[in-house]
């Protein structure tokens, strides 16, 4: 009950949002002429067979990895009010720097896969840490040096895909790095699934899976129980508080980058050593980009990050059907932005409701009970507004131009 | 709850008040009042305002209950009491930021709904917030005309503009510049003009939330000057304060609340404050007066010739001082002359640009906030949102906050749950911070139970020097009273304080040795023992040279 109460708010925004986006959608589909209850029957519509089912459960999966991770490292550097616009770059690079890595050794299976992790998550931290000392040196704005650095390491990918880790032969269509030997991939979850009682599908779920739910667990434990994450939640708070407790802004900066960069290395990974086992032209883009929207939907919370991840994974599963039925494909990236637009707006309003109902509760906690005449029942109710557990960090913290002429503007925000 | 008989009923008093002197203590801005214009009221005119029976609940408690109150045409009336009595709640419905559950407002005898603060605008009120609603950058003109302005073609109508702000400085002696850019004004200009868009939007009644809890008395003379104006022009004033000499001063007609509900009326000639306070409180009104003096010998903290240089010029300037066991060590200053950076320096959020600063014999000057912190420096800081707390989070992550690696908040790396909120209970009982649990969210408090938790915060920690910033400000005589016998207390057992603050009779009531800042210099040290408020504030304007 009083659970029910608590995590109720935060639940409600993102039903919200999702049930408003589904009904925007759906108008979009009226607007090109087919139903909108024909394309909702169609992305529900998992197959006919068990072996169908639980394929259509498993895309949903190895879909929604990725994009659990790609959720994960934004979501470290929101809570900070970082923006990680970077996460694109920063696992491309990554992937394309470990599959030629774990293409280059051979290793027994275990320190092989830890290899491609290690490689992968150091190359993904030190091109965020780009951002983070462009920050903390030269004051330049976190949100613009990811964005173009997104760009160099795209570059930067291709010329190292076409050039010195090239892999395929020459003439070669697709153009791949040099594939991972086997000790190097990670093995399917399929027995778990057969395990349980259902059917063998076409293709292996991801064991990185596992990884990404460790992975999960460490950031939930950094950010909630570390000092680490406090230093972490207090500045993304109110960076002045922090600073004044005694938090290094800069020092935080830098770290929180490279923790957020270290997780947007393992992004292309599950694809890397579940299925692929060499990067390559046809390598999944776009994660980095899906991971902010997973991440806002997710209010940076790992728990929800991972339901946002799979309702992604849901949608784009529907992409392939939704075309069978003469749907466009596109009906779902809609689905997603409205999702994303509404999200934004619905966490901001169930912020406010949160504030002006914890407000409310100072008025009962100032009034003591009053003595005397007894015309105010002394009935004290408990609690203010259930605590936002995961902070809607979403809402931009920028200063309006107005302030109070009392607190001047000394230092900015942080460094 | 009991009718008070001190003084009869407001509005049966004629408001001859030009010629019965005030009580109490030398009134400098006397004469503000004395002029022979003032309007003579005594027809029976209806009331600017007035309020009966307002209720007002708020799930789980009633803010406001059963209010009366009778306003005059052309008086000043004072709202006094504690903080968390309902002042503002009962402002915010006169104001139009809410409906009240029961009860009428009769504005000019005529009763009224104010939806919006739009509706209680259009109806002649106006309200000048206590932080003031500026934007620094434009000039007063923008301001002032900011929501509602005058436009020409689709245009921003300057002159219109200018002219009749100029109307509105001219006639209520404002002094205003509609040309002057507002980063350039001082903090009673600023006043002024937040007064200024009030009345351009046509207020007849104005409503002051605490307008002198940011002034130094010359610039409160000021405005109570600026006041007597706006009387005379037939306007309205609402002031509420918990103030009792200034209300005093400056006020025709006294409203009391407490927890909620007006307990009476008073006329400031006859009360006294005590009277008064006792009315707000129950209790006798406290005042710093410190016991016997506790200086030890060791320095606990020592600057040396400590200089900050911002913006191309020293906003501290070599400033010396030493702060021993068991004293306070008072910074009295205008507000902007470097005492905000002075303790940003000492607390090691602003690298100085020369000089040193020892803790307990040890040069700090390279340590970082955190370890400063570690080694036994306090903070209350000024602005408890910007740097004191953190709104959006619970009360027990706030006991950890500038605590973060000491029991009994963590167990090494991690953050102890529940020892935090265990300790969080027993500052909560310990400081007299009311809140249902540790777990309410820091906004939820009121301004003085967030202060005391500050306050509780800081203690526990035992630190060895505190710095106090306006460590009272915008709290309630009741929660002023507790901090400042935890002040007290500190100063005692041997914690070193250095207690930057506004408040003159706090500075010279704790203090024992007290410092004057004046355009980032230490100008004068003076002994608080002899030492009135009004030659502190000439010491801070430095209208006084160094005579100490």
């Amino acid at each position: 009950m009083t659970a029910l109460r608590r995590i109720g708010p935060a639940l409600l925004a993102p039903l919200l949002a999702i049930v408003t986006a589904l009904v925007i959608s759906g108008l979009v589909i009226v607007l090109i002429g087919e139903s909108p209850f024909a394309a909702l029957r169609v992305m529900l519509d998992f197959g006919d067979t068990p072996a169908q089912q639980t394929q259509a459960i498993v895309v949903i999966v190895n879909r929604a990895i990725p994009l659990f991770l790609a959720g994960l490292a934004v979501s470290v550097a929101f809570r900070m009010g970082l923006f990680n616009i970077g996460v694109e770059g920063q696992y491309r690079l990554a992937t394309i720097v470990a599959a030629a890595a774990g293409a280059a050794v051979a290793l027994p299976g275990p320190l092989h896969v830890l290899l491609i992790i290690v490689v992968a998550m150091v190359v993904g931290a030190l091109w965020a840490g780009i951002v983070a000392v462009l920050k903390v040196t030269r004051g330049v704005s976190e949100v613009i040096s990811s964005i173009m650095l997104n760009f160099i390491a795209l570059g930067l990918a291709s010329y190292l895909l076409t050039g010195p880790l090239r892999g395929s032969p020459p003439g070669a269509s697709i153009i791949t790095t040099a594939e991972i030997p086997e000790s190097g991939w990670v093995p399917g979850l399929n027995g778990l699934l057969t395990g349980v009682g259902l059917a063998e599908p076409r293709t292996e779920m991801y064991g990185f899976l596992l990884v990404a739910v460790v992975a999960g667990l460490m950031v939930s434990v950094l950010i909630k129980r570390t000092r680490f994450g406090f230093d972490l939640r207090a500045t993304g708070l109110s960076p002045s508080a922090a600073t004044a407790s005694g938090v290094d802004a800069r020092g935080m900066v830098l770290k929180t980058m490279l923790i957020s960069g270290a997780v947007a290395g393992l992004i292309g990974l599950p694809d890397l050593l579940g299925t692929s086992h060499h990067y390559g032209t046809e390598f999944t883009t776009g994660l980095g980009f899906l991971g902010i929207a997973v991440a806002l939907l997710g209010r940076n919370s790992p728990l929800g990050i991972a339901l946002a991840a799979l309702l992604f994974g849901f949608l784009d599963r529907a992409a392939i059907p939704l075309q069978f039925e003469g749907i466009p494909a596109s009906v779902v990236t809609i689905i997603q932005g409205t999702i994303v637009l509404a999200v934004v707006i619905a966490n901001q309003v169930a912020r406010q409701i949160t504030r002006r109902q914890a407000e409310r509760g100072s008025a009962q906690a100032v009034a003591p009970p009053s003595t005397g005449n007894g015309s105010t029942g002394g009935g004290q109710r408990p609690g203010g507004g259930p605590p936002p557990d995961d902070g809607p960090t979403t809402g931009i913290g920028t200063g309006t131009g107005v302030r109070n002429a009392s607190g001047d503007a000394r230092q900015g925000a942080g460094a | 709850m009991y009718r008070l008989d001190v003084g009869e009923d407001a509005e049966e008093r004629p408001p001859d008040r030009a010629t019965s002197a005030p009580g109490g203590s030398p009134n400098p801005c006397d004469t503000h009042r004395t002029g022979p214009e003032e309007t003579p009221l005594n027809e029976p005119a209806p009331l600017a305002v007035e309020l009966r029976g307002i209720t007002k609940r708020f799930p789980g408690v009633v803010a406001n209950r059963d209010i009366a109150l009778r306003v005059r045409r052309g008086e000043v009336h004072a709202i006094v009491g504690e903080n968390g009595a309902g002042k503002s709640t009962l402002m915010k419905t006169l104001y139009g930021m809410h409906r009240p559950d029961e009860g009428e407002i009769l504005l000019d005898g005529k009763p009224v709904t104010l939806r919006s603060p739009s509706d209680a605008i259009a109806a002649g009120i106006g309200m000048v917030h206590q932080h003031f609603m500026l934007a620094d950058n434009f000039t007063v003109l923008e301001n002032v005309v900011l929501g509602s302005e005058p436009t020409r073609g689709g245009r921003l109508d300057r002159t219109t503009a200018r002219r009749r702000i100029r109307e509105i400085s001219d006639s209520y002696a404002l002094g205003l510049d509609p040309d002057t850019l507002v980063e350039e004004l001082g903090v009673g200009d600023r006043q002024r003009v937040e007064i200024a868009k009030v009345l351009y939007r046509g207020a007849r009644t104005l409503i002051l939330d605490e307008p002198t809890a940011v002034l130094v008395p010359q610039e409160v003379d000021e405005l109570f000057g600026n006041l007597a104006e706006l009387k005379r022009e037939g306007l309205t004033v609402i002031f509420i304060s918990h103030k009792l000499d200034e209300v005093r001063r400056v006020a025709d007609a006294i409203t009391v609340i407490r927890r909620g509900t007006t307990v009476g009326t008073a006329d400031p000639r006859t009360t006294t404050a005590g009277q008064l306070a006792e009315l707000m409180v129950g209790a006798e009104l406290p005042t710093p007066q410190k016991r016997d003096s506790t200086v030890r010998d060791t320095p606990v903290l020592e600057l040396r010739g400590l200089t900050v240089v911002a913006g191309g010029r020293s906003v501290v300037d070599d400033v010396s001082l030493t702060v021993r066991e068991g004293e306070v060590v008072g910074i009295a200053g205008v507000e902007g002359n470097g005492q905000a950076e002075l303790v940003d320096a000492i607390m090691g959020l602003r690298p100085p640009t020369s000089g040193a600063v020892a803790l307990a014999g040890a040069d700090i000057s390279g340590w970082s906030t955190r370890r400063r912190r570690e080694e036994g420096l306090g903070f209350i800081p000024e602005d408890r949102h910007r740097q004191g707390i953190l709104l959006e989070a619970p009360l027990w992550e706030n006991r950890i906050l500038g605590h973060q690696t000491r029991p009994p908040s963590v167990k090494g790396l991690f953050i102890d749950r529940k020892g935090a909120r265990q300790d969080t209970d027993r500052i909560m009982r310990e400081y007299d911070v009311r809140a249902p649990g540790p777990d309410t969210l820091a906004l939820a408090l009121s301004g003085g139970n967030q202060q005391k938790l500050i306050v509780g915060r800081e203690m526990s920690a035992r630190p060895r020097l505190l710095i106090a910033a306006h460590p009272t400000r915008g709290v309630d005589v009741g929660a002023q009273s507790v901090i400042w016998e935890l002040l007290k207390d500190a100063r005692a057992e041997g914690m070193g304080i250095v207690l930057v603050s506004a408040d003159l009779d706090e500075l010279i009531g704790l203090s024992d040795t007290l410092h004057v800042m004046l355009r980032g210099a230490l100008v004068a040290t003076l002994d608080p023992a002899r030492l009135t408020p009004e030659e502190l504030g000439g010491h801070m304007t430095g209208a006084r040279e160094v005579d100490a």
